[in-house]
């Protein structure tokens, strides 16, 4: 097995997403990296044939293949395994791997495949019940299903498009593990990530696109020096201070019974002074995003938050971000523009679109949003639609619910986008945020709220934790 | 704002849309000259046709108008033509009652007509927040509901004196027609109706809250509350805003057109309008010029069977092909194909 990519060219709108790419790999777990926005997911994209390039070719084993068709990329052994998930959620595992695999009269054969698809997930060591809903499984298992699926349909090059952000570290452990035995059976593996630690972990050979074009080729030892310094423009680890100040709008968080773990015995209601960072730390699949929606659902008969005690909470005084841009936070088919329209819309019944411009193209600037007004947000990279959602939060003094602000971006661009949230905590209310990463919660927040499965398993200032705490609150131990 | 490069585009999809007309009445044996020549003379050819043409068009183009905003909030009101004709039973009510023969008559025509309308607008979005319905089920039942109450008042209540029969009720009292210029029949009203109903939604959907929130409402129901409303609440206004445009559809329809309440009050023109909006996707100017066109359709249309003895369903036809391969050039990216088929042929 070969691939070789020429010359692939793919713009959206003004955007040029990819730019004469050139590549080619013959074998081993080659890395893709890169800023946010820098192009790999439109490059994924097109190798699966999820979108036809505007030019170029891709020849697998020196012959050119139609491009812009899932099924002729599928039928020439190319699997993509998503960043999230696209299955069937309501269907069992084994109608999932009915619906997608190349058999005829599948169901004719359902004890062949039954067993088949069982000795896959023995060796593979996947624990799942074949017959249990998609839509109940973890989106880690819900990966591992897929990328059982992309092998069982005869996959020769997998991609892996940021696999393991939703994995836990055992998760993690077996898949690395999978994809080493999958890399030495004669499979390629292109491994699209900006988790560097990973990458030097797993990946033979590497490239780094930016602004849409490859610009450097890299092979083991990678030097992680040259690897910032190539993929960053301005690489900045300096740590952000975190100020206190004593201010007026003190605000109290309120927890109902059953969102305490009964493993533990701590109180109900917690004072906070404003400006204070609250980190909302869990594993994946905890319910660590769950209290930031039900703070902003502002329901009495859920867990709430009150201002100084006794006022109750106008729901206009949040500004919540969700950590699924597309599905509940923004608006794919509409532009930037109508954005901030939209959010200029809950102050006036009249809009003037003049100002409203003047005011996003501030906003682009300020916030280095890679786009022009006229932008839809379903042709932005996730790091830009996460600088959108930043972009769009209020002027007024809010309270910020953040929900895993920085999933899928790089460090460049958490960095980034954690400047802009604390530039703004002097005058907010509060910040929490949630995160299933200890090293934000743990950079960030004045507070730790630890929540393991469903419940909160500890509330406490971050002087008198460790990093090593926390792990051990979100695990499970007291 | 106006992108040349878009318009020759729908121009060149235009133009082959036509030519997909004319070969579809060539395989029926007609000549599309002759066709096109009876339908226009027989829309346009006269005053009278004029007249008779935007008699049709206004109701056609309010129902069209009103799905603009259904559509916007993503709602597929299915019941419009419901909502047309109890905006006509509305507009009867008035027409019927002891202000039938004043002067303010229609005036409260419109007023009963839209409420009527938007009520019946309004129990499809209830259903559809508060029931979990689907609009189109309940706008489809609604439609027979409404059919069956019309047929009711007909045939009962409103029936005329002596005799009931489903071809309607007494025409009206002339003061509750729709009013004309001098002793003209030139449906001034109508015409002022609509222009002020456009520029009006013009205005909603450019510069409102409520028109950026509708199509906001129609993309993505849950990113909503986010930006501080709740999409239920504009499902619900798009809702009473369609109904009660409709209504004024019906108040036309009963009072301009038939000046009396007949069965058939809808005329179809509700579904049409769906196409209608469909073809247009939703943009306002496009609505506006095409329901004209269909309205032309539909009076050229019985002409045929005086000028050319062609049966008066060939129209169906040709608005179903325009329709079909419209929507079909509207998913083909012309300028790439022959991008591709230039490539191709070089290649060769």
């Amino acid at each position: 097995m070969k691939i070789q990519i020429k010359n692939i060219s793919k713009s959206f709108g003004n955007v040029h997403a990819n730019k004469n790419i050139d590549l080619e790999i013959k074998s081993g777990i080659h890395a893709l990296l890169g800023e946010n926005g820098a192009g790999k997911s439109t490059l994924v994209k097109i190798i699966s044939g999820q979108f036809a390039p505007d030019n170029g070719q891709i020849l697998i084993n020196e012959t050119p293949i139609q491009l812009g068709s899932p099924k002729e990329s599928i039928s020439n052994g190319i699997g993509l395994l998503n960043q999230d998930p696209l299955d069937f959620f309501n269907l069992s595992i084994l109608e999932s791997f009915l619906v997608g695999i190349n058999e005829n009269a599948p169901y004719r054969h359902l004890k062949d495949i039954r067993k088949k698809i069982s000795s896959l997930l023995e060796k593979y060591e996947i624990k799942i019940d074949l017959d249990t809903k998609t839509r109940s499984l973890s989106i880690g298992e819900r990966q591992q299903v897929e990328l059982l699926r992309l092998l069982y349909n005869g996959a020769k090059l997998i991609i892996l498009d940021e696999p393991t952000s939703a994995f836990s570290l055992d998760q993690k452990k077996n898949m690395f593990q999978t994809l080493r035995q999958l890399s030495q059976e004669g499979i390629i593996i292109i491994f699209v990530s900006h988790k560097l630690d990973e990458v030097f972990e797993i990946c033979d050979s590497a490239s780094i696109l930016k602004y849409g074009e490859i610009v450097e080729n890299l092979v083991q030892p990678f030097d992680s020096d040259q690897i910032f310094s190539v993929m960053f423009d301005q690489f900045e680890k300096s740590s952000i201070d975190v100020e206190h100040n004593e201010r007026l709008d003190n605000f109290s968080i309120n927890f109902l019974d059953k969102d305490i773990s009964p493993q533990v015995d701590i109180s109900n209601s917690y004072d906070f002074s404003q400006g204070t960072v609250i980190g909302f730390a869990g594993l994946q699949g905890s319910s660590n995003d769950k209290f930031l929606q039900d703070f902003f659902s502002s329901d009495k008969n859920l867990s709430f938050i009150r201002i100084n005690s006794s006022t109750s909470l106008l729901k206009n005084e949040f500004y919540y971000m969700p950590a699924d841009r597309l599905e509940r936070g923004l608006f794919g088919e509409m532009t930037l523009l109508e954005h901030f329209g939209l959010s200029e819309a809950s102050k006036k019944n009249i809009l003037n679109w003049k100002s409203v411009r003047k005011h996003v193209d501030s906003k682009i600037g300020e916030f280095n949003i890679k786009a022009t007004p006229e932008s839809k947000m379903h042709e932005l990279s996730g790091g830009n639609q996460q600088r959108v959602m930043l972009s769009l939060m209020p002027q007024e003094k809010s309270i910020l619910l953040l929900e895993q602000p920085t999933r899928g971006l790089d460090v460049n661009s958490a960095h980034n986008v954690w400047e802009m949230i604390l530039a703004r905590k002097n005058q907010d209310i509060a910040v929490l945020f949630s995160s299933t990463d200890i090293d934000e919660i743990w950079e960030y927040s004045d507070v730790v709220i630890s929540v393991h499965g469903e419940t909160i398993i500890d509330v406490s200032n971050k002087n008198i934790l460790t990093k090593d705490s926390i792990a051990r609150f979100v695990s499970g131990l007291v | 704002m106006l992108n040349l490069n878009n318009l020759l585009l729908q121009v060149i999809r235009l133009l082959l849309t036509f030519v997909i007309i004319f070969l579809t009445l060539i395989i029926f044996g007609v000549s599309p000259f002759d066709v096109f020549e009876s339908i226009l003379y027989g829309s346009l050819g006269s005053y009278s046709k004029f007249i008779r043409t935007l008699i049709v068009w206004t109701p056609l183009c309010l129902s069209a108008l009103a799905l603009i905003y259904t559509f916007s909030a993503g709602m597929w009101n299915i019941g419009i033509e419901g909502q047309i004709i109890m905006g006509a039973v509305g507009a009867t009510f008035v027409a019927r009652s002891f202000l039938g023969d004043d002067l303010i008559s229609p005036y409260l025509q419109i007023l009963m007509a839209m409420f009527f309308g938007g009520f019946w607008g309004l129990i499809c979005a209830i259903l559809k927040i508060k029931g979990k319905v689907h609009e189109i089920f309940s706008g489809l039942g609604l439609d027979f509901v409404a059919s069956g109450i019309v047929i009711y008042l007909i045939i009962g209540p409103w029936k005329r004196a002596g005799i009931a029969s489903t071809s309607g009720t007494d025409i009206f009292h002339k003061a509750s027609w729709v009013p004309t210029v001098g002793d003209s029949n030139f449906p001034i009203f109508l015409i002022i109706l609509v222009l002020f109903l456009y520029i009006f939604s013009l205005i909603i959907f450019r510069y409102t809250s409520l028109g950026i929130r509708l199509k906001a409402t129609g993309i993505n129901t849950f990113a909503t509350n986010r930006f501080n409303f709740s999409s239920e609440k504009y499902i619900v206004f798009s809702f009473l805003i369609a109904g009660a445009i409709a209504g004024i559809a019906g108040f036309s329809q009963s009072s301009g057109a038939y000046h009396k309440l007949v069965p058939s009050v809808s005329g179809g023109f509700g579904f049409l309008s769906i196409l209608i909006v469909l073809i247009c996707s939703r943009n306002i100017y496009f609505t506006f010029i095409v329901s004209f066109l269909f309205a032309a359709l539909i009076v050229g249309g019985s002409q045929l069977q005086i000028k050319l003895g062609l049966d008066h369903s060939l129209i169906g036809i040709i608005q179903a092909t325009f329709v079909l391969s419209w929507l079909v050039l509207q998913k083909i990216e012309i300028e790439k194909i022959t991008y591709k088929q230039i490539s191709k042929m070089f290649a060769k």
